[in-house]
């Protein structure tokens, strides 16, 4: 350890402690509310043994629910990215476009997904429509983002050669770009579409649709019991979507991405 | 073999180019290459000779003098010039594939002017279009690999797939950068009299940059030597001439 990296890290571990100082972050109050989880659980595993069938029927219903309002909203945000994305690469369009765009994307970024629902909400009412437009917004904002990221990488040399064999804009998009990053494209769709689902579940906290709808009535109710199996309903669901996204990113992605190794080497 | 009275398709005259603003990649040079020709360009690494080849497709312009290809300024960003390039057979040294497409979409991709934007967009071939890019792939010995991604192919296999693509672009002009390299003798005299063939059935003209010298001067009927950036000796129509010039001015020399 140099003494440089020993400044550096005591310099972090000052600011850390200011920091929590300044909001008031206390440790003590951490260990102090320990008994308070345990009441919380006792009265979770008391409520969760007696779960009816209209209570699973609900929870599986507004879960089934949450995942369209996720699917339709990564797609339908996917879709929209795309276009954005060929105007934001800077190998693709001029500075004169590609400036504006990436502000304007930058700018639908800085919002998180619930302000997106918060804004949906007041504009078309509550329900699953206001989170699938929020759900989009957000999808729009960063797979485009991720998107002229990829395209950036694609090897000149293809694209070049297509070009001085006088093929245009769009033929060389449609033949070179799609292809030459079409793995990393679908990639970004599995990844988006796995945290939509989570992003969806919470949701209904503002009252944009979906299972979170029912986890914040529950807890207002001092339900804890209830709102704790509507939670587990959807970690087994993000579990079975990471699984499924895992299967599938194996079987498309790694393979072609090795070939792209193999082609390096 | 061309004529005294064989309009020229290629022109340059006092053309120097360079990459960036300080350093000269190719410095006053003058050429006139005639429809038909078969026209070698030699000489050490680094002496602007792939330069040339894209001054004369229009992917760089030159920073002074003028050049003329098939009666036209080459520039890409000129819309009557670019219709022009769809017939610039292009080899480039790297080649330029796409290595998560397969070959005979590779191929295709040289007959995508002479198809509509949305038929080309939806890779909806013609039947013909197809049957030619079966046929060249037959001629260059990749017919049983034409389902394949790029990626799979050795580097001797690469390269003919972009000679395979060249020709997709029933090419008037073709531009070669060392185009045999990476294959073996056999293979080598298979693509270039592939070339010469075509320039026996059609009036195809080939520039052909050239490692090789004594290919060059068995199949060109011209070659200019490049060190530099300048041209430092024109040849032509002579084989006696060339030979000569081959033992007295050595150009691997300029390699080391």
């Amino acid at each position: 350890m140099t003494p440089k990296n020993n400044i550096v890290i005591g310099i972090v571990g000052a600011l850390i402690v200011v920091a929590s100082w300044n909001v008031g972050a206390d440790p003590a109050e951490f260990v102090d509310g320990i008994p308070n989880l345990g009441i919380v659980m006792e009265e979770v595993v008391e409520e969760i043994s007696d779960v009816d069938e209209r209570m699973i029927d609900r929870a599986l219903w507004s879960m089934l629910e949450t995942i369209q309002m996720a699917f339709v909203g990564t797609f339908v945000g996917y879709a929209l990215a795309f276009p954005m994305s060929l105007l934001a690469s800077r190998n693709l369009a001029s500075k004169w476009v590609y400036v504006p765009i990436r502000i304007v994307l930058a700018g639908i970024r800085t919002f998180p997904s619930i302000l997106w629902a918060i804004l949906f909400v007041i504009m078309v009412g509550p329900g699953p429509f206001a989170g699938i437009l929020a759900i989009t917004m957000y999808t729009l904002g960063f797979v485009a983002k991720l998107q002229y990221e990829s395209m950036e990488t694609v090897d000149a040399d293809p694209m070049d050669a297509a070009s001085a064999i006088g093929m245009s804009k769009l033929q060389l998009i449609r033949h070179v770009v799609m292809p030459e990053s079409a793995s990393h494209l679908f990639s970004h769709l599995l990844y988006m579409f796995d945290y939509n689902v989570r992003q969806t579940s919470i949701l209904g906290l503002v009252g944009a649709g979906g299972i979170g709808f029912y986890i914040i009535t529950h807890i207002k109710f001092f339900q804890y019991g209830k709102a704790a199996f509507f939670m587990l309903v959807v970690l087994l669901t993000v579990l079975a979507v990471d699984l499924i996204s895992v299967k599938l990113r194996d079987r498309y992605v790694v393979k072609s991405q090795r070939g792209v190794v193999d082609a390096a080497h | 073999m061309s004529s005294a009275d064989t309009p020229s398709i290629v022109r340059m005259s006092g053309v120097w180019a360079s990459y960036k603003k300080k350093t000269t990649t190719l410095q006053n040079i003058d050429m006139e290459i005639k429809v038909g020709d078969s026209h070698a360009i030699v000489g050490p690494s680094g002496a602007g000779k792939s330069t040339l080849l894209k001054l004369i497709n229009g992917t760089m312009m030159p920073s002074r003098g003028t050049i003329l290809v098939d009666n036209h300024r080459p520039d890409q960003r000129d819309s009557v010039f670019r219709s022009k390039m769809a017939r610039i057979g292009y080899i480039p040294q790297s080649l330029g594939l796409v290595r998560n497409s397969t070959v005979l979409d590779n191929v295709m991709m040289g007959a995508l002017s002479r198809l509509g934007g949305l038929q080309s967009l939806l890779k909806r071939y013609p039947d013909s279009e197809v049957d030619a890019g079966h046929k060249v792939l037959e001629q260059v010995g990749l017919s049983d690999k034409v389902d394949r991604n790029v990626y799979t192919l050795s580097g001797g296999e690469r390269r003919r797939v972009a000679i395979a693509r060249a020709f997709m672009q029933r090419p008037k002009i073709l531009l070669a950068d060392e185009m045999i390299s990476e294959l073996d003798t056999t293979t080598s005299r298979i693509m270039m009299n592939m070339v010469r063939d075509e320039q026996k059935r059609t009036e195809l003209t080939v520039i052909m940059i050239h490692h090789d010298i004594e290919l060059a001067t068995e199949f060109a009927n011209t070659i200019s030597l490049i060190k530099g950036g300048q041209k430092v000796l024109e040849l032509g129509n002579s084989k006696n001439t060339i030979t000569n010039f081959s033992i007295g001015e050595s150009v691997q020399s300029g390699n080391a």
